[in-house]
């Protein structure tokens, strides 16, 4: 995608006439602000819908924490996701990295008794680990991304099974961590405060320090990145170090949501938290990758997928739904680029 | 006549790239068309490809009449007009036969099964008509230059066996190669026009049209100057053919270049930029030293290696020997970003390509080389920024409605400037420029010269690679001519004019002055 719209861009430039600068009406930009709240809005409007159809499930207490509380993994992964896409660069192994870290944290904390702290830098760390695995192949051995992170997405799943023989890791959690994935503060799930913490970092990272900007330029030309003295490579390997430890932080935050380590977990998380990345790309800020924009999307998803469940929808409507959005949202975020782009 | 192009205008905004331009081009003949950058001679050839419609103007080909306001692509080609361009392009992984078959299509039998062994024949027979050294069977990848530039020519001419129409449009074929290389390249061409071929061949090579062409048109600011047969020329007549009798004083928009500074400009061997051999591509060991405070230009024309210099005193290619000295410190450049760091800078010749960052802001293009500046106890100062970004903005004339604008909805012209503004907030010690004001307005042009005098006049040593000469003789303090990766004149005035520059450049048997 990256690459597609790179290679549109040198031509029509010097044509393009400065249509949208030469002062934008006031109807142009009702429609610009309108196209950033709209999934806002849509959001509204589904709750709206189904608070309406299903007075007594949808809108209850229980309902909305179980939104918030389940969906905070998915945000926190989804966050990640947008790091290396940033730099132009696909993570398909996000997906396996949660279930790692989720069985690390649990193993640790079960197997070795390992205090909550070391557990919780095992996750972390062995998550940037892979992380900057990933990140070494696609700089310096210039591998493809998407095999990089589908390999290495692979063997993860492999040493998963081969570690857990398939069985969950239940036994041995601390209170302390379960409580923190049940319980509730100020009337939120615990695990909703993760995310903002999540959020916050890389928010803060992203638009307030100049790694941020570095990961921007080399995501829009990479040759002009080098020809203004960054280290390209650095850069897109940190984007997935990052990246890796905040998965690893949602690893152990899975197994406090969970009670325990599941060999499954990853397998449900790599394709929702593309689709809530690629549709937060159309909202808030349209036409890039922006942290609001992706707990928006995923709030989005979860709510209606919750909504149409709970109107006693068959289960694989939620597949076709996932599938449907990732789709859309890819088509939209890809065409507002382009048109950021000039293409 | 087989071709005649009659009272062709264009104009774009800011600029009548052509005025009234005529050409007739005769059977058999090799027809050389040359100008320099700027003078009309891309619109003349985008014009003929049907790519870029003509505001004025009539274009025959035989017998055919079209107006030059609706010729199309489609009409170029099913009149017998062929084009091959500066880079051609061929599939470097598929081998000669499949690129010779792709576009035209292969010989296909039943049920769509390419017929292979016809294949290779047809590919076979081709080659031997254009004498190219290869095998059906090789990788495109596999071929030298000059056998990669006649298999286009051959895919573009292979329909052309018997039919006595048409005419062959070369653009600047021999820009890439190396110089013996081009020997073969102009003997087939001859060898194929002796055959009663026409062949349109746009050059910067002076001697290429004195070797191979039957007779050469001239082009300048978009004026036809005339076509005169090539064995009334000489050397220094086809130089005054092409560029004028006097460098023209309407053109001279900076006329306030320091000559207090030209006296520094004798950089002495402990000079503030020194170059010790060095060599590397297409750079065959350079030496010189350079005074700071200067604007100095490599004149070169494309595969001087005036461009792989500048490169690699950037970093951003690897020389294999010489030694450089920046302001008393070796310069080992091994990346650009410790060349930035050393206070380099770079102003790379395909904007759109190495400099911009399309989807990004105008703001963040600016400050994309310096925004750890703005960094500030754990913060980004965007306020801070968006001032400065809007200073230069102002500075520079750059034609923006504000800071948040998209970099790629600013014309050429802007977008030059804020990447010149780029580096010139860096305070560079040395600053690299290469064709600065390639495909910019003349308006542009004059505040790019502007800026770069100012930057001079700081302290900053600035290095402009072009191979417009006029505008070189004009913009700078001292100019260093650059032939086959060799350094083979260094002007300063009262020596220094655009005729000089282009005797030199043009002809590689040029002595040093």
């Amino acid at each position: 995608m990256t690459t597609a719209a790179h290679q549109r861009e040198p031509a029509p430039i010097a044509a393009a006439p400065n249509r949208r600068a030469a002062g934008r009406s006031p109807r142009a930009m009702g429609l610009l602000v309108l196209q950033r709240y709209a999934l806002l809005l849509l959001l509204g409007i589904i709750v709206l819908f189904f608070t309406l159809r299903l007075p007594d499930s949808f809108p209850t207490l229980l309902n909305v924490r179980n939104i918030l509380g389940n969906q905070s993994v998915l945000a926190i992964v989804s966050i990640a996701a947008i790091l290396p896409l940033i730099g132009g660069q696909f993570d398909l192994s996000i997906g396996s990295v949660l279930g790692l870290t989720s069985i690390a944290t649990a193993s640790a904390l079960s197997r070795f008794s390992a205090p909550l702290w070391l557990a919780a830098m095992v996750g972390i760390g062995l998550g940037a680990a892979v992380g900057a695995f990933n990140g070494i192949a696609v700089a310096k051995l210039g591998v493809n991304a998407l095999i990089t992170t589908l390999g290495v997405a692979t063997i993860i799943t492999g040493l998963i099974s081969w570690y857990t023989d398939g069985l969950s890791i239940l036994t041995g959690i601390p209170r302390a961590l379960t409580d923190l994935g049940s319980g509730v503060w100020l009337g939120l799930p615990r695990t909703l405060y993760g995310l903002a913490l999540v959020a916050l970092l890389a928010w803060y990272l992203l638009e307030h320090t100049p790694y941020g900007r570095y990961l921007h330029a080399v995501g829009s030309n990479p040759n002009a990145a080098r020809l203004v003295g960054l280290d390209v490579d650095r850069v897109v390997i940190l984007s997935f170090t990052i990246a890796g430890a905040i998965i690893g932080f949602g690893g152990v935050l899975q197994v406090a949501r969970q009670g325990g380590g599941n060999p499954q977990t990853g397998n449900f998380f790599l394709m929702p938290a593309l689709s809530a990345a690629f549709l937060g790309a159309t909202t808030i800020r349209p036409g890039r990758f922006n942290v609001p924009g992706t707990i928006v999307a995923v709030f989005f998803l979860a709510t209606t997928v919750s909504g149409l469940s709970l109107s006693g929808v068959n289960t694989w409507v939620e597949s076709v739904f996932n599938g449907t959005a990732l789709a859309v949202a890819v088509g939209l975020s890809t065409a507002l680029g382009r048109r950021r782009a000039g293409g | 006549m087989v071709l005649r192009v009659e009272g062709v205008s264009k104009t774009f905004p800011g600029t009548r790239a052509l005025d009234d331009v005529s050409l007739d081009v005769r059977r058999g003949e090799v027809h050389a068309l040359i100008g320099n950058n700027g003078s009309g001679k891309s619109t003349l050839i985008k014009i003929l490809a049907g790519v870029c419609s003509a505001d004025r103007g009539e274009i025959a080909i035989g017998v055919r009449k079209f107006s030059a306001m609706r010729f199309s692509a489609a009409d170029a080609r099913s009149s017998g007009l062929h084009f091959v361009h500066q880079v051609p392009v061929l599939f470097p992984a598929l081998t000669v036969a499949e690129n010779l078959a792709i576009g035209r299509g292969f010989e296909v039998g039943r049920p769509w099964r390419i017929r292979w062994r016809d294949q290779q024949e047809r590919a076979r027979r081709l080659l031997e008509r254009f004498h190219i050294r290869a095998e059906p069977e090789m990788p495109v990848a596999a071929l030298g230059p000059v056998e990669q530039t006649l298999i286009a020519i051959a895919r573009a001419l292979q329909d052309q066996e018997s039919e006595r129409e048409g005419v062959l449009v070369l653009d600047e074929p021999s820009a890439a190669l190396p110089g013996p290389e081009v020997d073969r390249l102009l003997e087939t061409l001859q060898r194929y026009a002796a055959t009663g071929r026409s062949i349109v061949y746009v050059t910067h090579r002076l001697e290429e049209v004195l070797r191979a062409s039957d007779r050469v048109t001239a082009l300048r600011d978009g004026r036809l100057v005339g076509t005169e047969e090539t064995s009334t020329m000489d050397e220094a007549k086809l130089v005054s053919f092409m560029l004028g009798r006097s460098t023209p004083a309407a053109g001279r928009i900076v006329a306030e270049k320091a000559t207090s500074s030209s006296d520094a400009a004798v950089g002495g061997p402990d000079g503030f930029l020194s170059v010790r051999g060095l060599a590397g591509g297409r750079v065959a060991s350079v030496t010189f030293d350079l005074a700071r405070g200067q604007v100095v230009g490599i004149a070169g024309r494309l595969g001087s290696g005036a461009a792989e210099l500048l490169q690699m005193l950037f970093g951003a290619l690897p020389a294999t020997s010489g030694e450089v000295i920046l302001d008393g410190a070796p310069l080992r450049s091994a990346t650009p970003r410790a060349a930035v760091a050393r206070g380099v800078a770079y102003v790379p010749a395909d904007r759109a390509v190495n400099a911009s960052f399309h989807s990004m802001s105008v703001r963040a293009n600016w400050s994309a080389a310096g925004v750890s500046r703005y960094f500030r106890r754990w913060r980004l100062r965007h306020s801070v920024e968006r001032a400065d970004a809007l200073a230069a903005i102002e500075r520079f004339s750059v034609r923006a409605a504000s800071d948040e604008q998209p970099f790629s909805t600013l014309s050429g012209g802007n977008q030059q400037k804020v990447v010149l503004a780029r580096w010139l907030h860096e305070l560079p010690k040395l600053l690299l420029l290469d064709e600065p004001t390639q495909g910019v307005d003349v308006h542009a042009r004059a505040e790019i010269h502007h800026a770069l005098r100012e930057t001079a006049r700081r302290g900053t040593l600035a290095i402009v690679v072009g191979s417009d000469f006029q505008e070189l003789a004009r913009l700078c303090d001292r100019v260093l001519v650059m032939i086959d990766g060799r350094i083979v004149a260094d002007l300063a005035p009262p020596s220094l004019d655009a005729h000089r520059l282009s005797e030199l450049a043009h002809f590689s048997s040029a002595d040093p002055s």
